[in-house]
């Protein structure tokens, strides 16, 4: 029998992951919504910010440099390989656009191993946030909770970024129809671009909101890209609000099936997932 | 001056003459425990022309785990199988032979590597293999391969039990103790302390759950009040662990155990303490909690539990306490600037088991040299390891000691724990 208190913080619990799954998949998600690419090495950039998340923190010591510095470096990052590489590939079978957005990964992976070493490497736990509130035998972390808060504000401030301001429209006019809103003399690269620097950009603070959550090593990113996929999959390609949802569903579903039938949590998520894509290839939300 | 026959052998003569007197006179002033090297010495000096390798070097395959997130442990089987060729190659190499090794990633189909290995490269031996799955598959096709195979950290049974001592591969051998110490060494850890309700946290896979078996049936042996009150099975790459701690302190567990490695074990202990694990587990048995990775990543932040935070591995450097692993781990630390892990030990052994071997066979033959590691005594940082005949297993014995803070570079251990090996290690027939 499942008491109260152990269902409260597995539930906690599978908010925090599901919110995790969320920042990651959300600029996967605004990437291909825009561009129309599915960008395989979205998680080896959000590595790539926990990484330099330890880098800075650890010369510096300040978490706010640290997180910013991951934020900007990533959203540079992404920028600088959409110029460079990405372009190229537009409007081509998909296949081309995996192709290379898998060699990138290599690429980011092997550059992890280069500059941090094979070893793995952590932040601890900013100082206010130590700490946290009993449920039961189980201390919920505030580092918990604030990461699941963070989630829910990323999610506000992309709709009111997308749906509110003047560059969301532009942004989403390019969306819908790259070529009309061209001949309405937008530049779709520009956009193109901006929308590889903010994606990659919530990959770096994603990656930030990471490392002091669990331990980062090279490679890292190849376990988490699919659950990305997973999340963004199932709620619809393209599709911000569902992708929120699908992933906070799954996060708190794995939770509760570990607790209840910890031998086969991973396969009746998988198995529900698939089941969805039966009845709704189209995602559960729909396609953006 | 030119020398004719009868002067050569003359001056031979006198030559060998001296050497025996000089040989005898110094046998007898030495002290006995130089003797035995004395004497190989001897027969060195008399026979020369049948002690060569027939080949010019020896190439060794090195087989370990090289990209992604266990990428640390290819190395460190690296490390060890480097240190030990630069030695023995400034020493004049294997009976003049030199050394040279081949190093391939396990991860990238580790059945095409070995035999590219052996086919394209050449090697005449292979060594290292973190996965026990890369093991068995490595070790399934051992009497095609026609190679030695020394596996130096994969840590199932079965390789030794089943494909040596009942199919007969007789080439493969290992040099690293394998999850009896996980498994059963612990449970004589765990049958000391005041603790009688266990939860179990492994991977869910063939190493974790063997391991977790093998702990409850000798702990239930040795102290049959104890009960196992929960068990989680996260999959090899979790990234996070806290909904299987989170059920598991649902529990009333006491103490836990853990055969969870690597990068994934840093994790779990970090999460343990942020989750209150540390104040509800008095004790916590961490079967390769004393991998250098980990004791470097946690550093001081490894927690204690209240009856201790047991770990262990398959060799620990500071054990034991013998100058020839004191200066192991100098030198290793001066080559490599850390201190030895030990899959770092285990490959280094297993190089100079092939050097033993080889010495001993003086031919490049596998079957001949498989024969001479039989039941050979090897004297090594970890201690004398003896290679049982039966199944190939070398028998050692690894401590399990608690995590102490003592300002030093990494964790120190306290209140090491060990047991003899023959008390631990499962015998033949191994039913």
């Amino acid at each position: 029998m499942i008491d109260l208190d152990t269902f409260l913080s597995q539930l906690v619990v599978g908010l925090f992951r599901g919110s995790l799954y969320w920042i990651l998949a959300a600029g996967l998600t605004l990437i291909f919504g825009v561009t129309r690419i599915l960008n395989f090495a979205h998680a080896a950039i959000l590595v790539t910010g926990s990484y330099i998340t330890y880098t800075i923190y650890v010369s510096t010591g300040s978490y706010v440099l640290a997180f910013l510095g991951a934020i900007i470096a990533c959203g540079l990052l992404g920028a600088v390989t959409e110029v460079l590489l990405i372009r190229r590939v537009y409007g081509l079978d998909p296949l081309y656009q995996l192709l290379l957005t898998f060699g990138v990964t290599l690429v980011v992976n092997e550059a992890q191993k280069l500059v941090w070493g094979k070893g793995s490497v952590y932040v601890p736990t900013p100082e206010m946030l130590r700490g946290g509130v009993a449920v039961g035998a189980v201390t919920v972390s505030y580092y918990t909770v604030f990461v699941v808060i963070v989630g829910f504000l990323l999610l506000l401030a992309l709709h009111y970024f997308i749906n509110m301001t003047m560059m969301g429209l532009r942004l989403r006019a390019v969306w819908r129809d790259p070529v009309m809103s061209e001949v309405l003399g937008l530049n779709p690269k520009n956009y193109y671009t901006l929308v590889f620097f903010l994606g990659s950009a919530i990959a770096g603070l994603g990656g930030a909101l990471l490392i002091p959550a669990i331990t980062v090593g090279p490679g890292l990113g190849d376990h988490l890209i699919v659950l990305a996929f997973i999340v963004v999959v199932l709620a619809g390609l393209g599709n911000i609000v569902g992708s929120y949802i699908t992933a906070l569903a799954i996060g708190v579903t794995w939770s509760l099936l570990t607790l209840v039938t910890p031998e086969l949590d991973i396969v009746i998520l998988y198995l529900i997932s698939a089941l969805i894509l039966m009845v709704r290839p189209q995602g559960l939300f729909g396609e953006r | 001056m030119a020398l004719d026959r009868r002067d050569f052998l003359k001056l031979l003569a006198a030559g060998v003459g001296g050497f025996v007197v000089g040989t005898a006179l110094g046998y007898a002033a030495k002290p006995s425990e130089v003797r035995e090297v004395l004497r190989e010495v001897t027969v060195t000096a008399t026979t020369p022309v049948e002690r060569k390798l027939p080949k010019a070097t020896v190439r060794i395959g090195v087989l370990g785990i090289r990209s992604g997130l266990w990428a640390t442990y290819g190395e460190f089987i690296e490390q060890g199988a480097r240190m030990a060729a630069e030695e023995i190659n400034a020493r004049g190499g294997i009976l003049g032979s030199r050394v040279e090794l081949v190093f391939r990633d396990e991860q990238a189909d580790v059945v095409k590597q070995a035999r590219e290995l052996v086919d394209v490269e050449g090697v005449d031996f292979i060594v290292g293999i973190d996965s026990s799955g890369n093991a068995m598959r490595v070790g399934g096709i051992v009497d095609e391969l026609a190679k030695p195979l020394i596996v130096t950290h994969a840590a199932t049974h079965r390789l030794t039990e089943e494909l040596v001592y009942k199919q007969g591969k007789k080439l493969i051998f290992r040099t690293s103790v394998p999850v009896y110490q996980d498994g059963i060494l612990a449970a004589y850890i765990a049958k000391d302390l005041p603790v009688r309700k266990w939860a179990g946290i492994n991977g869910d896979y063939e190493f974790g759950r063997v391991s977790w078996q093998l702990f409850q049936e000798t702990l239930k042996k040795l102290r049959p009040d104890v009960e196992f009150v929960a068990e989680q099975w996260p999959k090899f790459g979790t990234e996070d662990f806290r909904p299987f701690i989170s059920a598991l302190l649902a529990s009333d567990a006491e103490a836990l155990f853990t055969s969870i490695w690597a990068i994934e074990l840093v994790t779990l202990q970090r999460q343990l303490v942020e989750m209150g694990g540390y104040r509800k587990f008095k004790a916590v048995i961490s079967t390769l909690g004393y991998s250098m990775d980990v004791a470097y990543a946690l550093g001081k932040d490894y927690p204690v539990a209240e009856l201790g935070t047991w770990v262990s591995g398959r060799y620990i450097w500071l054990y034991p306490p013998t100058s020839i692993n004191k200066e192991f781990v100098d030198r290793f630390k001066s080559r490599w600037g850390k201190l030895p892990a030990y899959s770092s030990e285990t490959t280094y052994a297993a190089i100079y088991l092939i050097k033993a071997a080889l010495e001993e066979a003086v031919t490049l033959d596998p079957d001949a040299v498989a024969k001479a590691m039989e039941g050979m005594l090897l004297l090594t940082p970890a201690g004398v390891r003896w290679i049982r005949p039966e199944d190939h297993q070398a028998v050692y014995e690894v401590p399990y000691g608690r995590i102490a803070h003592k300002g030093a570079e990494v964790p120190l251990l306290d209140d090491l724990k060990a047991v003899p090996a023959q008390m631990y290690y499962r015998h033949p027939p191994f039913t």
